[in-house]
């Protein structure tokens, strides 16, 4: 696809994003190149483990990253057409919360200990909104029926919650200003099974009654199953793979995708031993020539260790970063 | 064959300021030499007291803890000393239990001096073949845990805990901090291990599929009471309590063709004080009746399934 604005039908477009941090006088290169696209209306789940880059991904296109150690190399994020690295602090915090919004996986990120939950919803509202302190008030309540909190609750602060009570309330500030997308950063990754089960059905019934698209980060192969239309596989800040959920799900293609399926005990057979990948995650402040997943790689040719990749389209819609299994 | 462990009506209660917390209330089991049992529920369940309890970390408030046929309840000073080199466990942040001043090699170390079997030089030697045992390259022996990964670091945690020469070592959410490829590199490593040292082993969890893959037997607890123990092949081929049959329909199969409703639970998990006689678990249940506000027993529904039900037998005719 060509360079430039959003296609139609997308929301969200990200062009060779490259972002790197700096530590202790390294380099971390993050995010290497990645491009997304997210369909309106859409699920798209960003697959990877620790480390992968994800995070920086999702901050990159809320413009949140730490001021003084981070920075985006090079790259467009067009969200429904402009890209939003272009915008003013002023005009990006008219996004924030308000055509985009985010939630993290620990919900204190985004809650004030000291202020009562009611009123953290209101804040939200009132900044976007040009609504009475009542109005506000009652919106607030409403947001807390929506997400399955008892409106008399507002008066109580966050540790009055349980844990996932408390995304619940993330979740209604979030989506306090019927967001366009919504950015969920294992946003079930801390809560127990029955209790995600809870909040997944939630996001996905709000994310129709919204209309909303969203990008779905995490590192459950289960989730991404249950939830997105499509995935893109990240590894070392890059994308390795991606297509539509049945794409990756009935033709992993990736020796990264196919090792994630593989490490994963299967219920439903009987093996003695688990097939790991073996090694770890390459050192994101040293990356190799060649391919980044090439140190671990079963298949991994002497050229892999050389020479970098481009995604090449395996099938219609359907990219990969290698061809060994294509 | 005969039993190492066994636990009879085990309680640990907590004094809390809102009254007695029944964290673990009235569970038994045994196990048998080499294998290993599962424990899962979801958090504040009451595994990881369980864990502690079973093995003398906390004292219980009741109940029998009969280990190598003794009664190790309530044994003290030497004798206690002697059943912690045999029982040993593993948390989930290896990062929290090392002493982050003390290399790769001196934490093996200390604890393989602790026990006064060896000569610092052969202490020394030990130190390398159980690095080597569970896969720490000897180029590692000077690192500091924070210059480790989690895997590397849990690696570090496993060898300290074999160095006493255990013979049972609960696990308490060993993997659960790791990503899935690391996370089968450790399970395959306790695996080995268990089977090279014929090691006894609990296996604490909120992950049902790896509970499943390395557990013999598993049992499922609920607000301190253990509901369901079964043989581990059939808790997802046929869960008989209703708690169990909502915890396992809430995983989100990675079958994107056959992508089964689940049971959404309404409500959560709440902690366990002063708790009524009757069923902890009928305020969320659907099959909850008027004799499920009575007490529950332990049945044995099928051959070594037992269920803490009393419409078991009803709700899976
Ligand atoms: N504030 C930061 N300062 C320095 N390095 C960071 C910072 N945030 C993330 N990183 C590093 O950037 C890489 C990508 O991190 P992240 O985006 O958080 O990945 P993920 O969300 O996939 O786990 C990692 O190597 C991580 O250690
Ligand atoms: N030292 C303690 N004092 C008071 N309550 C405790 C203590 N330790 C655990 N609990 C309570 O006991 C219950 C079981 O906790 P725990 O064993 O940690 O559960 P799990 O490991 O299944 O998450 C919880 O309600 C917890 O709050
Ligand atoms: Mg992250
Ligand atoms: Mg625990």
């Amino acid at each position: 696809m060509q360079n430039g604005e959003t296609q139609r039908g997308e929301l969200l477009r990200i062009r060779d994003l490259v972002v790197e941090y700096t530590s202790e006088g390294e380099t971390i290169h993050a995010v290497n190149g990645v491009s997304l696209e997210l369909k309106k209306g859409k699920t798209l789940g960003l697959l990877g483990e620790t480390g992968a880059g994800k995070t920086t991904i999702a901050k990159s296109v809320m413009r949140i990253l730490p001021e003084t150690t981070s920075k985006i190399n090079s790259g467009e994020i067009y969200l429904n057409g402009k890209d939003v690295l272009l915008l003013s602090e002023k005009k990006m915090r008219a996004i924030r919360g308000k055509s985009a919004s985010m939630i993290f996986q620990d919900p204190m990120t985004a809650l004030d200990p000291v202020r009562r939950v009611g009123e953290q919803i209101e804040e939200v509202i009132r900044l976007h909104n040009n609504t009475g302190k009542n109005e506000a008030q009652q919106w607030a309540m409403e947001m807390l029926e929506t997400v399955g909190i008892k409106a008399d609750r507002a008066r109580e602060y966050p540790h009055q919650f349980s844990g996932g009570m408390k995304q619940r309330v993330v979740i209604a500030i979030a989506l306090a200003c019927k967001p366009e997308l919504l950015l969920a950063d294992e946003p079930t990754t801390a809560l127990d099974v029955t209790i995600q089960a809870q909040i997944l059905r939630m996001i996905e019934k709000l994310k129709k009654e919204l209309d909303m698209s969203m990008l779905l980060i995490t590192h459950d192969l289960g989730v991404v199953a249950s939830q997105c239309d499509d995935v893109a596989v990240i590894y070392a800040g890059e994308i390795l793979e991606s297509g539509s959920r049945e794409d990756i799900y009935d033709h992993p293609t990736h020796p990264y995708t196919r090792g994630l399926f593989d490490a994963l005990p299967d219920i439903n057979k009987e093996v003695r031993r688990l097939t790991p990948i073996t090694g770890r995650m390459i050192d994101p402040t040293d990356l190799p020539k060649g391919c980044y997943f090439q140190p671990r790689c079963a298949y991994a040719k002497k050229s892999c260790r050389h020479e970098r990749r481009e995604m090449a389209e395996i099938s219609p819609g359907h990219h990969c970063r290698c061809t060994h299994f294509a | 064959m005969a039993t190492l462990l066994e636990i009879r009506n085990l309680k640990k209660y907590f004094q809390t300021p809102k009254g007695v917390l029944h964290a673990v209330d009235g569970i038994s089991f045994s196990l048998e030499p080499g294998k290993t049992m599962g424990i899962v529920g979801e958090s504040g369940c009451g595994k990881s007291t369980l864990g502690r309890t079973v093995i003398r970390l906390i004292d219980s408030s009741g109940g029998q803890i009969i280990f190598e046929n003794k009664d190790v309840t309530f044994v003290r000073g030497r004798e206690l000393k002697a059943l912690r080199q045999k029982m040993q466990i593993i948390f989930q942040d290896p990062f929290a239990s090392l002493n982050p001043r003390f290399t790769v090699e001196r934490t093996i170390r200390e604890a393989l001096m602790l026990t006064k079997r060896y000569s610092r030089p052969e202490a020394m030697d030990e130190t390398e073949r159980l690095m080597e045992l569970v896969g720490i390259d000897q180029r590692l022996r000077n690192s500091y845990p924070h210059e480790l990964d989690g895997g590397r670091r849990q690696r570090v945690v496993i060898a300290r805990a074999l160095a006493t020469g255990p013979r049972f070592v609960v696990g308490d959410e060993p993997v659960s901090a790791l990503d899935v490829s690391i996370q089968a590199q450790i399970i395959n490593l306790l695996q080995d291990l268990q089977e090279a040292m014929d090691l006894t082993y609990i296996f604490i969890t909120h992950d049902l599929s790896a509970v499943k893959h390395i557990s013999d037997v598993i049992g499922v607890m609920y607000l301190g009471q253990m509901v369901e123990i079964c043989p581990s092949n059939e808790i997802f081929r046929s869960p008989l309590h209703p708690y169990t049959k909502a915890l396992l329909s809430a995983i989100p199969s990675i079958d994107i063709h056959h992508q089964q409703e689940s049971v959404i639970l309404e409500g959560e998990i709440v902690s366990p004080i002063n708790p009524k006689p009757g069923c902890r678990f009928s305020a969320r249940c659907r099959y909850s009746q008027a004799k499920c506000g009575e007490p529950q027993s332990l049945e044995e529904i099928a051959t070594d399934h037992f269920v803490f039900c009393s419409r078991a037998r009803e709700i899976n005719d």
